[in-house]
């Protein structure tokens, strides 16, 4: 991202040392590290759908008419923003608790193959 | 205090007043006019301290991966807990031993469990990062209109030192930051909007930056005219010092030119009267004895032990007779207990989140070093925060 697109205008921006946590691997396979990132990035783009269809619930029962920039310049009361943060807070945790589960006794499925 | 949810009346006219010197003049002068209530609607980048970012499907993104890193904290953090406890008992080890980070990372991080707490962590943290920068980059012009706007404009002023010589330690992308506080036009807007993450809610009015400010000590004379906030970055806490110490002069210097420029924006819209300037935090450029407080806010983890002596020097020099330095960080002093889980987690948090000068903060003997400058150090104020501004200190009047 900080390759930022070509300007001649004055950015002050300057050189600087590039990390490289984008190359590591915890989980022994890169692209379930990056399969990891997806689940994520797909729970926010879900949010971020959820969140508009209760902006849009929210100005049908107050306004009876909804329009793109009456959603986008929508202000919640303090109880709506509130009410948003608990059912995001909810689905998290309804989503993601399996990965919070206990792992200890895990072992690969062939490992109880019995044929007598 | 404003929520950045709610349009006030008080804050669409100062917002307005102040707003209209810069690329966002019209829709401040929208909100200046219109008093907007909830539940209904009003122009985004234009609510509160730290304004609702401008695109609704962003703003709800980096939502979401707030609430994810919330429950990465809370949940995946307690199944990492069990599992290391339960890896260190089977070796015969006391969970709550200190172990060397060598021997915790080798016996914890090829966990599935740990690892994958890790991997989420930084997922999300990566995802935030990009999806703002990804944002004001697409929008660059916009963004660099509006700072271009008021460079040169007040109230206050700001001093940008292009191809300034930096030391390699302020180069990092500290936090996974791509670019880090110099590397990128909007590092400063990408900083104060991820930060979001970091203080899980507590950043959209300053929160923290406020309650250091309100709680910060004076100089025992009472004289407060003259502060400096180093290491300043976008001027959160310089501002909340303004609005505590409105007849003060107040000053924040950083090495990040995007970072002091996006505070100075902010600044103006603001309306607060505050100098910023990019300059070494070793190398003020300031007459001796010429401030009643010198302050930083979670800094000096970030600096290099070279840095932090050679700047421990600058604050003697710079900080009057009588006057308070005040460098609020993590808790530093004390025994550094290190149980096999912290020494892994601190290890995560210096290799991957590229905090890349913690573990030498933690034991490069800034105390040491304050109380050898000649401070005193005033070890019986209580903590900013429970493990947090635990130091301060004061130059003898005599000095």
């Amino acid at each position: 991202m900080a390759d930022a697109k070509k300007t001649d205008r004055q950015t002050y921006a300057s050189d600087f040392i590039k990390g490289d946590t984008d190359q590591a691997v915890f989980l022994g396979n890169p692209h379930i590290d990056n399969l990891m990132t997806v689940v994520i990035a797909l729970g926010a783009e879900i949010w971020s759908d959820r969140q508009r269809l209760r902006i849009v619930e929210s100005l049908m029962a107050k306004k009876g008419k909804v329009t793109s920039e009456m959603v986008e310049q929508y202000v919640p009361s303090e109880e709506e923003r509130a009410g948003w943060q608990k059912e995001r807070e909810e689905m998290v945790k309804r989503v993601y608790a399996v990965l919070s589960r206990d792992t200890s006794g895990a072992r690969p499925f062939g490992e109880e193959r019995k044929f007598n | 205090m404003f929520n950045r949810r709610t349009l006030m009346g008080a804050a669409a006219a100062v917002s307005g007043a102040f707003a209209s010197l810069t690329g966002r003049a019209a829709e401040a002068k929208k909100n200046a006019k219109a008093k907007v209530a909830e539940g209904t609607m009003a122009p985004r980048g234009s609510i509160g301290v730290l304004e609702r970012l401008p695109e609704l499907d962003l703003d709800s993104r980096q939502d979401f991966l707030t609430s994810f890193r919330t429950m990465v904290n809370r949940e995946m953090s307690a199944a990492s807990m069990r599992r290391a406890d339960a890896i260190l008992k089977s070796k015969g080890i006391d969970p709550k031993a200190e172990v060397p980070y060598a021997e915790a990372i080798a016996m914890l991080e090829n966990d599935p469990t740990i690892a994958l707490s890790t991997r989420t962590w930084l997922s999300a943290q990566q995802l935030m990062w990009n999806d703002l920068l990804g944002h004001f980059e697409a929008n660059s012009d916009r963004y660099l209109s509006e700072m271009e706007a008021v460079d040169k404009k007040g109230p206050g002023t700001l001093e940008l030192n292009p191809g300034m010589k930096m030391p390699d330690y302020v180069k990092h992308e500290i936090h996974i930051q791509p670019g880090g506080y110099v590397g990128s036009p909007f590092a400063g807007h990408a900083y104060h909007y991820g930060t979001n993450a970091f203080y899980t809610g507590r950043n959209y009015q300053d929160e923290l930056h406020r309650g250091s400010a309100n709680r910060m000590p004076i100089p025992a004379d009472g004289k407060v005219k003259r502060i400096l906030d180093i290491g300043c970055g976008v001027g959160q806490l310089s501002c909340a010092l303004k609005e505590r110490f409105p007849d003060a002069e107040i000053w924040g210097i950083d090495v990040g030119g995007p970072m002091i420029r996006y505070g100075h924006l902010r600044a103006v819209e603001r309306g607060l009267d505050i100098n910023f300037a990019q300059r070494l935090a070793e190398e003020t450029k300031f007459p001796d004895n010429h401030f009643d407080i010198v302050t930083s806010y979670i800094m000096y983890h970030e600096v290099d032990p070279a840095g932090t002596a050679a700047t421990v020097k600058e604050a003697w020099r710079i900080v009057r007779p009588g006057g308070i330095w005040y460098p609020l960080d993590f808790k530093l002093t004390g025994a550094q207990r290190r149980t096999a889980y912290g020494s892994y987690r601190s290890w995560m948090d210096h290799r991957w989140n590229n905090e890349v000068w913690t573990l030498k903060f933690r034991t490069n003997g800034l105390p040491d070093m304050i109380r050898k400058q000649g401070f005193a150090l005033n070890e019986k104020e209580p903590e900013l925060l429970p493990g947090f501004g635990v130091l301060n200190a004061t130059k003898p009047a005599t000095a």
